[in-house]
């Protein structure tokens, strides 16, 4: 863990009443260093929380946005649930398979992008939707698709 | 204090306590009032997740948890309806989706609460056809334990024993839904000084040690009831026996000392009772017959009192009250001071392991033994068990040695006499706690031996002092009546659970 | 970012012109009036004027929100809390989201009264990891609300009158928008509902008392305090008063948000979201979100409250509605729906860890041509084992669904187990 990592971390205790209430926040920003969080950051983490390194491994495990294993440099994720397959999204995350080679779940050979599929992602007005970095693309068709996919490098 | 009605019968419990908990304080739990549980367990925080202890309280509408639920005064309870037994079943096939169905390969059948409840509580044909979820066979999760992941069923009494009763925490579920799956963090083993409880608490085929697993079907196995005896916290255990072997030790319930759990170095002691036994009678090293060696000792000793040279006895912290009390008979008999002893010193923990590496050293002293190995200079010793004699005894010319293991000691002394292990006879032994527990025996010894108690009376006897043939209820019987802390304590008297001393 | 709603009331009437997440847009749009008025109040009065105005929580669950406020104990020594429910997951629902992206501050001023009103000290707002729009917009509002002075200690010039408030991001589970989940998640911890008793009032996050509303039920309380009990009451129904934000989706030819009465006819809500695609008939509508049963087309005209839906045997949930059409495969939907709270669940009760799974199983055989008269004998009894047996309602909710479906469209399910194959060839794309 980087010092300006632990530096924030410790700088959001004061907001729980209890210091275990900054974890998540916490892992977002161990996170942020290299793209997941590895058993010694977890460890790091435990030290640093007054936990046990198994709490911290429950916790990353437990949540859909934590990554215990090295990721690709960007995220496309599709959202599958029933508003969006009933636009087409299942459609949709086959082409962007089909586009990239990869099924989801997996990761571009050069690393470049991980693609997966999510539940709800509280787009169903504009649905398809796709999260991509974490930013949200909505009302999104194959061909706007191949588009934000390409525009990543 | 609240009453509560359970199934139509009234019974007054303690404030405070859940339905389980209640059912469990009157020893009705599975014994008269059947409410099936897994992630309940006595000894550990209440999960809730399980689902199988529903109940139905009152008129609630919907069926309550008994594990989860606080009696309140007036309460009714109904553990039988139609309603609960359709709960149970439901409970029951789930938790059988993802189960393998290999019970006739599985080391737990015969102890499985799985197989126990589906035969008294579930459907009788599985419905599902699907495969069951992808998982890890045999995975050693650290020295002792061994991990079958598919038979998992999620009840986290492993995680929550190594939580909260040995704080290590090694134990976890990681992911969530029906892929969750207990693990360990990687790379850091399940490696504590109480690891193997977990197969205990274990209500299935997932964890089990690697000790004793496929060793014997446990229904070959006859439980007695003994106490360990590798340190003065005196766990309450249950041998596993059959065939005159001993298969394993598990703890036996006892809240006053061991709740539920005793430590991996006394659940691995067993085998200690049959390795590196002193299995014949020595004579200045040389073996000879028991009654030959008895004989010798007896005449030395008769030849040292009437030469006036001064005799010592030597206690040991290994030796039952029964024996302890024997010996100081015979000091006495033979106007030698107070016995003395020592005992083994080691690491403890605030759990259960004890400093004192010894069960019985709280008895040695109740009996009067005085903590010195000062045998100044005695010209003979009776000596029980080498382990408590020290360097002082080499300017000793004359020791009897009577002891269960073989040692320098047995070569080097006058007389060596092979004595039983606590395996092999009953007896009672004192804890830290000054809680008098009894042991029974539960293997025959492969060759001539004999209580310690009972040698010392032989050699009494021989040294043409006055005895009766030692019988350990007679000896158990008057220590209750001539020592003082004993009053009212003897074999009998202690029951399964033992009593404190006065 | 989110389309404004296609027909707005009170709450939304300032989205679309996207300034009123500005602490200065809100305020030119009347923001903080209500909160001064309240501050006169005694806090007792402001709860009871919020239990009679009849607001139901909009999370979900539809409990009186201002009853809710009264379970706070009155007097503590310990800290109390407020938690607002951002983690809005519920497959349909994207109402909350819009709230926060577009009208932060009427949350906000919200909390400060039910603030008042409680005596909580502080307030978690707990949003789920994926809403990062929502939770910059938040922290924003709260940064300017801090710097205005209206956080922190002795607002609106009240003495004793202090509040902090921290936007907490989820990290990606639904099971954390049940109110003890959150909890945990809150705590740091697996986001597992919690057993109760003890329940949140007593001891909720981090063992203080706790008040848990959802986003949109917050947004509500300024303009009840500002116009009154009656003028709330004048929307929706006796039991269901006010709007809400009607979310549809699906096969409709305009999607979107549409603030309405409580009570509005499903039918007219389809019709603003310009009606069935492609002028296709309606085969199902799903009224509140996933977890709720289906509605068959001859149930349109049932008017979208929950004691209305309740008689047609399903629920208001979120007021996420989800329009599928004469195309479309039941069975195909029962393993979207299925997938869904397989993967979400916690995993800690037998009956849905192992329940939901199952059922996917089962609908994914069936929607595969390889389902038997087993299966859908199945499907009828694996839910009602699932129901009523666990920590939280999540099981129910996993089970409902498959309930309605098997109760309206079993024939869909026939076909495909008769035919062995799935009969709906222009159904959407599993």
């Amino acid at each position: 863990m980087q010092p300006e990592t632990r530096q924030k971390i410790e700088a959001l205790f004061e907001q729980y009443p209890e210091k275990r209430g900054a974890l998540l926040p916490a892992i977002y920003l161990v996170q942020a260093e290299q793209g997941w969080v590895s058993a010694e950051q977890a460890e790091a983490l435990a030290e640093l929380f007054d936990l046990k390194p198994i709490d911290v491994w429950e916790v990353l495990t437990f949540y859909n946005m934590f990554y215990t294993s090295p990721q690709g440099r960007h995220h496309v994720y599709v959202c599958t649930n029933l508003p969006c397959s009933l636009r087409g999204a299942r459609g949709l995350l086959k082409q962007i398979e089909a586009h990239l080679g990869i099924r989801a779940g997996q990761t571009t050979e050069d690393g470049r992008v991980t693609l997966g599929h999510e539940e709800c992602l509280g787009s169903c007005g504009t649905a398809p939707v796709l999260r991509v970095d974490g930013r949200y693309c909505e009302n999104v068709d194959a061909q706007e698709a191949r588009r934000l996919v390409d525009a990543l490098e | 204090m609240p009453r509560v009605k359970i199934d139509g019968t009234e019974y007054e419990v303690e404030d405070g306590r859940t339905i389980l908990q209640a059912l469990d304080d009157l020893g009705l739990l599975m014994n008269g009032v059947d409410v099936p549980h897994y992630c309940w367990h006595p000894k550990l925080p209440v999960d809730g997740s399980c689902r199988l202890c529903q109940v139905e309280v009152d008129d609630i509408p919907k069926l309550q948890i008994a594990c989860n639920t606080p009696i309140r005064d007036g309460m009714e309870v109904r553990t039988q309806s139609d309603r609960v037994a359709d709960a149970r079943r439901g409970v029951m096939e789930l938790l059988l989706v993802n189960h393998p169905l290999d019970c006739p390969i599985c080391d737990q059948a015969g102890e499985c609460k799985l197989q126990d409840y589906a035969f008294d509580y579930g459907v009788k044909h599985a419905r599902t056809r699907d495969p069951r979820r992808p998982a890890q066979k045999a995975v050693e999760l650290g020295p002792e334990i061994v991990f079958d992941q598919e038979r998992c069923i999620l009840c986290r009494r492993c995680v929550r024993f190594c939580r909260d009763v040995t704080g290590t925490a090694e134990l976890g579920v990681f992911q969530r839904g029906d892929e969750s799956l207990l693990e360990t963090f990687p790379g850091k083993p399940l490696d504590n000084a109480y690891s193997m409880n977990v197969a205990d608490i274990c209500p299935v085929g997932a964890l089990t040690t690697r000790d004793f697993r496929f060793k014997i079907r446990v229904w070959f196995l006859d439980d007695v009831d003994s106490v360990c005896n590798q340190c003065s916290n005196g766990c309450n255990i249950s041998a596993g026996r059959a065939h005159n072997n001993v298969y394993r030790f598990t703890p036996r319930r006892n809240d006053d000392v061991n709740d539920t759990w005793m430590c991996d170095a006394g659940r691995l002691s067993y085998p200690a009772l049959r390795e590196g036994r002193l299995e014949t009678a020595q004579l200045r090293g040389r073996s000879v017959a028991f009654n030959e060696a008895v004989a010798a000792a007896g005449a030395a000793l008769r030849e040292t009192r009437e030469a006036g040279g001064r005799i010592v006895g030597i206690g040991s912290p290994f030796a039952p009250n029964e024996d302890l009390f024997t010996l100081r008979e015979l000091l006495g008999a033979v106007g030698a001071g107070p016995g003395l002893f020592s005992v083994p010193l080691g690491a403890g923990d605030d759990i259960l392991i004890k400093p004192e590496k010894a069960p019985n050293a709280a008895g040695a002293r109740a009996l009067g033994f005085v903590e010195s190995g000062d045998v100044g200079d005695a010209a003979l010793a009776i000596v029980l068990g080498h382990a408590a004699a020290g360097d002082a005894l080499s300017s000793v010319e004359n020791v009897i040695l009577i002891d269960t293991h073989d040692s320098a000691l047995a070569s080097r002394a006058m007389v060596a006499l092979p004595a039983r292990t606590f395996a092999e006879r009953a007896g009672t032994f004192t804890n830290h706690a000054k809680r008098v527990q009894r042991f029974l025996p539960f293997l025959e010894p492969r060759f001539e031996a004999w209580a310690e108690g009972d040698i010392l009376t032989r050699l009494a006897a021989s040294a043409g002092l006055d005895t009766d043939a030692w019988d350990v209820n007679a000896v158990s019987k008057r220590l209750s009546q001539e020592v003082p802390a004993f009053e009212g304590i003897d074999l009998d008297s202690v029951g399964d659970r033992g009593l404190e001393l006065r | 970012m989110i389309t404004t709603p296609q027909i707005t009331g009170y709450l939304s009437e300032h989205y679309a012109a996207d300034a009123n997440h500005t602490l200065a847009g809100y305020e030119r749009a009347g923001g903080f009036k209500a909160v001064k008025k309240a501050l006169k109040m005694k806090p007792a009065d402001v709860a009871d004027l919020v239990k009679e105005s009849g607001l139901r929580g909009r999370g979900g669950a539809g409990f009186v929100a201002g009853l809710k406020w009264t379970f706070m104990p009155e007097k503590s020594d310990r800290m109390k809390v407020l938690v607002c429910n951002a983690d809005e997951s519920e497959p349909g629902s994207f109402k909350d989201r819009l709230i926060m992206e577009r009208g932060p501050f009427a949350i906000l001023e919200g909390i400060l009264i039910a603030a008042w009103a409680t005596g909580a000290e502080k307030t978690f707002i707990y949003v789920r990891g994926e809403y990062a729009l929502p939770i910059e917009r938040l922290r924003a509002a709260v940064d300017e609300m801090r710097a205005q002075g209206y956080l922190g200690t002795k607002l609106f010039g009240k003495k004793g009158f202090d509040h902090e408030i921290v936007v907490h991001s989820g990290a990606g589970a639904y099971i954390c928008g049940e109110e003890t989940g959150l909890l945990e998640s809150l705590e740091g911890k697996k986001g597992q509902p919690r057993k109760k008793p003890p329940f949140p009032a007593q001891y909720g996050a981090f063992g203080l008392p706790t008040t848990v509303n959802n986003v949109e039920t917050f947004a509500h309380v300024p303009y009840i305090v500002d116009r009154g009990v009656e003028w709330f009451r004048g929307f929706g129904t006796e039991r269901s008063p006010g709007t809400t934000l009607f979310g549809v989706s699906g096969h409709v030819e305009r999607p979107g948000l549409f603030e309405l009465p409580l009570g509005t006819p499903l039918r007219e809500l389809i019709e603003h979201a310009g009606g069935c695609r492609g002028g296709r008939a309606i085969k199902a509508v799903i009224p509140g979100g996933v977890s709720m049963p289906v509605l068959p087309p001859s149930d349109l005209d049932v008017g979208m409250a929950d004691e209305l839906l309740t008689e047609r045997g399903t629920h208001l949930g979120t007021g996420g509605i989800m329009v599928m059409d004469e195309t479309t495969c039941m069975v195909r939907a029962a393993c979207v729906i299925s997938y869904f709270f397989r993967d979400e669940s916690c995993g800690q009760c037998t009956q849905c860890r192992e329940g939901t799974g199952w059922i996917n199983k089962i609908c994914r055989r069936i929607e595969a041509g390889r389902g038997s008269d087993d299966d859908l004998a199945l499907l009828d009894s694996v839910p009602a084992m699932m129901e009523g047996g666990t920590i939280c309602a999540f099981a129910d909710a996993a089970a409902w669904p498959i309930q309605g479906l098997m109760r309206h469209f079993r024939a869909d399910f026939e076909a495909h187990v008769r035919e062995q194959k799935c009969p709906f060839p222009e159904s959407f794309e599993l």
